[in-house]
């Protein structure tokens, strides 16, 4: 089976820094995929160059055995990868279900023709797939509300939310449980679990090591832009070089 | 369900109401030449605010040259009548698409501006136009302007009696307003203000924000050229000073005073900014200082409009018949 996301010696230079360096690695159908590594690994650049908000220096990434890097972000969102920002990134003048339908608009779309004289059912479309999304997230009691006054647990949901409404295949989480306490992150945990058995392909960035060894199949470790384990839970947490780049010499 | 129609339905009927049986018999029993010029300002003032709502108040484009597209759609409109002689039936479509067909190519390069960068170059594609207007005298006939005699003709028909024209401009502004209100209240709407809210954030979820962003800026433009051609229209003479920075300001202030983002407050920017100076001629000298204090104040005490975004959009979705409703809970949210 060829894998769904092909990261092909993937380099990313800032100036003189190397922020991501030959990376090589997949992603497989159905699996949930975490991406680990101390600050300044190149997690979150890894991640803008696979949804295309940083171009790549050099390589290739592929999904589905297509070319993606080098193609704008809505275009790669339109292909069935969606994301969500590390620093919480919802539309705070909308209320939640208007965050929502915008993800729903991008993969749908409207037209402004269509806007006007109505007719298509798109409208329907959208509105109904926006409130399966809030329903998988359970924010439809706050639909109304804007998003600014909601709480910050449930804006991380709202964030998830409008990327479901796109309905991707594969879903790109970028510090999920930042700034949540510890019941919320094991909530957000196994709302997580149940995302990717409902056939969803995850890849997420966590700092938080105890979710990501609970919840992840496979598990990447960068250091200083360069992959430097990339295994199972259990492995990984045997594996030298990422206790002493990533947990402590001492441990 | 059919209590929601019946409510609906009924808020619009009132509006079509006011506008083509209550006001045109005020008119009538007034019967002054003036109050037709007021209020026909009024309603090609409130067009002129609603299509720059579009762009600055939904796409969060701030906008300072809307009076120049305004502008060319009344030389375009008045020209045509006036040298070619192209009647009012094709001279409005021709104003509005001429209007359009500019905005696109300014822009093109401009899009890929933010801010306060935009808005520099819209200012200067405003002077640019007002410059070309007053000084290609060949064309425009300079700052002399243009002088449009020709009733509006319809269809064969030639209306050139007050209340006539009355009739047509507010059947155009409608129908003008009408489409607006359905792209800014719908999902493209929502897609408009995503990109306010953060533009690179909609990219992400699948937005084409830069096609967007010319769209709406064509759309208003199309429809400040089609409010340029009434006013073509209804005053018979037009001159570059009816098209300079200072008409986009004063549009801009209606929009801002009404309501960032909200359609139905981009009128009642309008109603009050026209409406006020005229009811205020009898104070003299003074009307121009309490016009500038009733701005400031309302600013000041509701920096969010008259009627922001927020409550206007709750209005029209629940009393304009707007919402989707088809959930299990029955809430009003979204649109149909």
């Amino acid at each position: 089976m060829t894998a769904m996301l092909e990261v092909d010696n993937v380099s990313r230079r800032f100036g003189g820094l190397m922020a991501v360096d030959s990376v090589t690695t997949t992603v497989g159908e159905r699996e949930l995929v975490g991406l680990i590594g101390p600050n300044g690994a190149g997690k979150t650049t890894l991640f803008n160059l696979i949804s295309g908000f940083t171009p790549v220096s050099s390589g290739e990434i592929r999904y589905r055995g297509e070319k993606i890097s080098g193609l704008k972000p809505s275009v790669i969102a339109s292909k069935g990868i969606s994301r969500t920002f590390q620093n919480l990134r919802v539309f705070p003048n909308m209320t939640v279900f208007d965050n929502v339908s915008v993800g729903a608009v991008g993969a749908i779309g409207q037209t402004p023709w269509q806007a006007i004289v109505g007719g298509s059912n798109r409208a329907q479309q959208i509105s109904e797939r926006s409130w399966e999304a809030l329903e998988k997230v359970q924010l439809t009691r706050y639909a109304n509300d804007l998003a600014a006054n909601l709480a910050y647990g449930k804006r991380k949901y709202l964030e998830i939310a409008r990327a479901l409404a796109m309905n991707p295949d594969l879903l790109i989480l970028d510090e999920p449980a930042a700034g949540l306490n510890d019941s919320e992150t094991a909530e957000l945990a196994s709302f997580i679990k149940d995302l990717h058995s409902s056939g969803i392909t995850v890849m997420l960035v966590e700092h938080d090591m105890g979710l990501v060894m609970s919840i992840c199949e496979r598990i990447v470790v960068l250091a200083s832009g360069k992959k430097i384990a990339d295994a199972e839970p259990s492995v990984v947490r045997q594996n030298r070089e990422v206790l002493e780049a990533y947990l402590g010499v001492d441990e | 369900m059919s209590k929601d129609f019946i409510q609906s339905a009924g808020l619009k009927l009132a509006i079509l109401a006011v506008l083509f049986v209550a006001l045109p018999l005020l008119l009538v029993s007034l019967d002054k030449g003036y109050i037709y010029q007021v209020v026909m300002l009024a309603l090609i003032f409130s067009l002129l605010a609603v299509s720059l709502q579009l762009v600055t108040g939904i796409a969060g484009l701030l906008h300072l040259g809307h009076a120049a597209f305004y502008g060319v759609g009344a030389y375009i409109a008045a020209l045509a009548g006036a040298d070619y002689g192209i009647g009012f039936t094709l001279g409005l479509p021709l104003a509005g698409l001429g209007a359009a067909a500019i905005a696109f190519v300014v822009a093109l390069p401009t899009m890929r501006l933010v801010s306060i960068y935009f808005a520099v170059a819209t200012l200067g594609i405003g002077q640019m136009i007002f410059l070309v207007l007053q000084n290609w005298v060949e064309v425009t006939k300079g700052p002399n302007g243009v002088s449009l005699f020709s009733g509006i003709d319809l269809f064969g028909y030639t209306v050139d009696s007050e209340l006539g024209i009355y009739f047509v401009v507010a059947t155009i502004v409608c129908i003008s307003i009408w489409v607006i209100h359905r792209l800014s209240h719908s999902y493209y709407g929502n897609a408009l203000r995503s990109l306010r809210e953060d533009d690179q954030c909609a990219d992400a979820m699948g937005i084409n924000t830069v096609r967007l962003k010319i769209e709406s800026f064509m759309i208003s433009s199309f429809f400040a050229g089609i409010a340029g051609a009434l006013w073509a229209y209804t005053t018979g003479y037009i001159s570059p000073v009816d098209f300079d920075f200072a008409e986009s300001i004063l549009i801009l202030a209606m929009v801002v005073v009404g309501g960032l983002g909200s359609i139905p407050g981009a009128i009642i920017g309008a109603l009050l900014l026209i409406l006020l100076p005229e009811a205020l001629r009898g104070v003299g000298d003074m009307r121009n200082i309490i016009v500038g204090f009733v701005l400031f104040f309302s600013i000041l005490f509701l920096p969010k409009g008259l009627f922001g975004e927020v409550p206007s959009l709750n209005f029209i979705r629940r009393q304009f018949g707007s919402a989707w409703q088809d959930n299990p809970d029955k809430q009003k949210v979204g649109w149909k």
